[in-house]
């Protein structure tokens, strides 16, 4: 078998911030090298970078997937869509059957059967959790309520029909489920592995949390009145983060299936997803406190590397934290990966068959220049790296 | 009998051997089923393979924790896709900065298999969580010959640098190796149900291991023959 790895490595600084805070409201931390460093979990990365699909438009929505608990709605209204007569109780009906048969089960939520029993119009069934299917997959259902909407109980109980039900719901997934995975508790055979981890961001210098006391004034407060209209604190930090994920693309491209489209070949799917995600990890953020702070920021170097062989973090070089002595800590967390990454590739091998990009901003970052081919922008790089994974898929195993 | 030994580093870890519902727990070193886990996927065996997970799961474990790392509680919370209402919250368990020597005695043809599978894995490696990658490879060598005990007592420690300057001037430290119990200890050992039987997703089992702690006695790495990859060495000397 073809193994193929891509990571992605990246330094970040975030200016005063508190992109992802625990139950106390303070920014995540996690001590490392024996020092405290400022953490971002990878979830709220994972999350960002979703949003960051949706929201920049880089790939189709029938793409990608709806995470939602509204899955019987979601079948009703394509259900209608294919078959206008079938609206309102009936379409809800035929689709809560076809979407129990896929193996999600379904309930009326408590809160809304009491208030039907008001006169308000009967709700829809929900899945007890977050239910994530692709927009392929949602379609694909309701196609399937629609041909058994003669008798919908009748054609369910009919092996080949449910078990297609319970096929349709495990093929053609979207591009963010096959990279993020998904997980379904009670029909567990329908799972997706993911093919893409990510690991928490965390600093490569020493941070402490630090408090920021505030006060806001009234505006409208007389010269009887004295004192602030409200005081309170928020926690922050400010950090160099270094952020790695790695995407296993044989895994990847195993999930997605091959192009089903006869016109673009077979190895678009996963070098869409790629690029996607690529571009994605990069350039996405999470919001945080957004606009408290304002900690709009990119990264200052992205290294990324296309390998036969495991993939590898670089966390390690931060191991002893960066200190920043000459001012800021991206000029020595550049020097000392410029200096890590020949060093642990030569002790564990395989530099020949691996193919490294990267893209830089700034002096700081110059040490990185000779690591791999440089990059002149986003686009250029994710032009690259797909262009190159779609090669390595081409090749026989 | 042959020995593969792996490492077990990076930030962050979890091991949970117990872990339910909304709260995720860690036990302080790497459980018999997640290094299991790690390999088999690394091997390629499909989460219901029950058959050729058997071997893996026949091999003795023991660990060794080289250095031990904190306790993270992580809180954690989700939010639903399309009203944007609160998920419940959950808690997560994470050992931070902690560092483990992992060995596996047992059929030399199936370790060297799983050696490779390492290096060329089909699913990535993590260390109990996906979202904790190790920081380094995690194969560290195969011993031909050779019994699990005393192959943990002949691999370097491998603590971080920073690490090892907080016991300076000794010639020797001591850890402890957490091994599978022998058949005459049987009756005395802990227990803990981290034994794999199936990894399916329908129906995960674990059965009861037997645990048993012993410390080894390590000799203590001149400064020179720090891991090579360690280049920071120089820098904190006075303030660690």
């Amino acid at each position: 078998m073809n193994r193929i790895f891509l990571d992605v490595h990246a330094l970040q600084t975030v200016p005063p911030s508190n992109l992802n805070r625990d139950d106390t409201g303070a920014p995540k931390t996690a001590v490392y090298g024996g020092v405290p460093r400022a953490r971002v979990s990878s979830q709220a990365w994972k999350r960002a970078t979703r949003t960051y699909f949706k929201r920049e438009q880089l790939l189709d929505t029938s793409e990608l997937g709806v995470r939602t608990k509204k899955i019987v709605e979601a079948v009703a209204d394509r259900v209608t869509a294919l078959d206008p007569s079938l609206a309102g109780e009936t379409a809800l009906r035929i689709a809560d059957a076809t979407v129990n048969a896929a193996g999600l089960k379904t309930e009326v939520p408590k809160r809304k059967a009491d208030a039907a029993k008001e006169g308000e119009p009967a709700p829809a069934p929900e899945a007890k959790y977050l239910v994530f299917l692709s927009a392929r997959q949602l379609d694909a259902l309701a196609r399937l309520a629609v041909d058994g909407m003669a008798d919908i109980t009748a054609f369910l109980k009919e092996k080949k029909n449910k078990d297609r039900a319970r096929e349709l719901a495990d093929s053609r997934h979207s591009v963010d489920i096959a990279l993020f995975g998904r997980m379904v508790a009670d029909a567990p055979d329908i799972n997706v592995d993911a093919a893409v981890q990510v690991a928490h961001a965390i600093s490569v210098n020493r941070v402490e949390n630090e408090s920021d006391y505030f006060t806001a004034v009234d505006d409208e407060i007389t010269d009887a009145e004295t004192g602030a209209g409200m005081i309170g604190t928020v926690d922050f930090n400010s950090a160099t983060l270094y952020r790695y994920a790695a995407v296993n693309v044989h895994q990847l491209a195993a999930t997605l299936g091959q192009g089903l489209r006869e016109d673009e070949p077979r190895t678009d799917p996963v070098r869409r997803a790629v690029e996607a995600f690529v571009h994605g990890f990069v350039a996405s953020l999470p919001t945080g406190k957004i606009n408290t702070f304002g900690h709009h920021t990119l990264p200052d170097a992205v290294i990324v590397k296309l390998r036969t062989t495991r993939p590898v973090s670089f966390v390690a070089a931060f191991e002893a934290p960066v200190r920043g002595e000459t001012g800021g800590h991206v000029r020595e967390a550049s020097e000392r990966l410029a200096e890590y990454i020949p060093d642990i590739e030569r002790a564990y091998g395989d530099e020949d068959s691996t193919l490294t990009w990267v893209l830089r901003v700034g002096p700081n970052t110059q040490k990185l220049a000779g690591v791999g081919t440089e990059s002149q922008s986003i686009g250029e790089l994710v032009a690259a790296v797909g262009q190159a994974v779609a090669q390595r898929l081409e090749k026989p195993a | 009998m042959s020995v593969l030994t792996l490492r077990l580093a990076g930030p962050l870890q979890s091991w949970g051997a117990s872990a339910r519902f909304t709260r995720r727990t860690t036990e302080s070193a790497p459980t018999k089923s997640g290094v299991i886990g790690m390999l088999a996927a690394a091997a390629g065996i499909e989460r219901g393979d029950d058959d050729r997970l058997a071997p893996l799961a026949a091999l003795k474990f023991g660990v060794r924790i080289d250095q031990p790392g904190t306790r993270l509680r992580d809180f954690h919370t989700a939010h639903h896709g399309i009203s944007g209402k609160s998920m419940p919250l959950s808690e997560r368990f994470y050992l931070a900065d902690a560092v483990f020597v992992a060995a596996l005695e047992g059929d030399r043809t199936l370790l060297t298999t799983l050696h490779t599978a390492l290096g060329t894995p089909v699913y990535t490696p993590f260390l109990g969580r996906r979202s904790c990658p190790p920081s380094l490879p995690i194969e560290l060598s195969l011993h031909d010959e050779g019994a699990l005990m005393d192959i943990l007592r002949q691999v370097p420690w491998q603590a971080s640098a920073w690490y090892r300057r907080q016991y300076p001037g000794r010639d020797h430290i001591e850890l402890t190796v957490l091994r599978e119990a022998d058949e005459v200890e049987q009756h005395t050992a802990d227990v803990q149900r981290d034994q794999p039987l199936s990894f399916a997703a329908e129906h995960r089992r674990h059965a009861l291991r037997t645990r048993v702690s012993d410390p080894v006695r390590i000799p203590r790495p001149p400064a020179r023959q720090l891991p090579r990859h360690d280049p920071f060495d120089a820098l904190d000397e006075e303030s660690a």
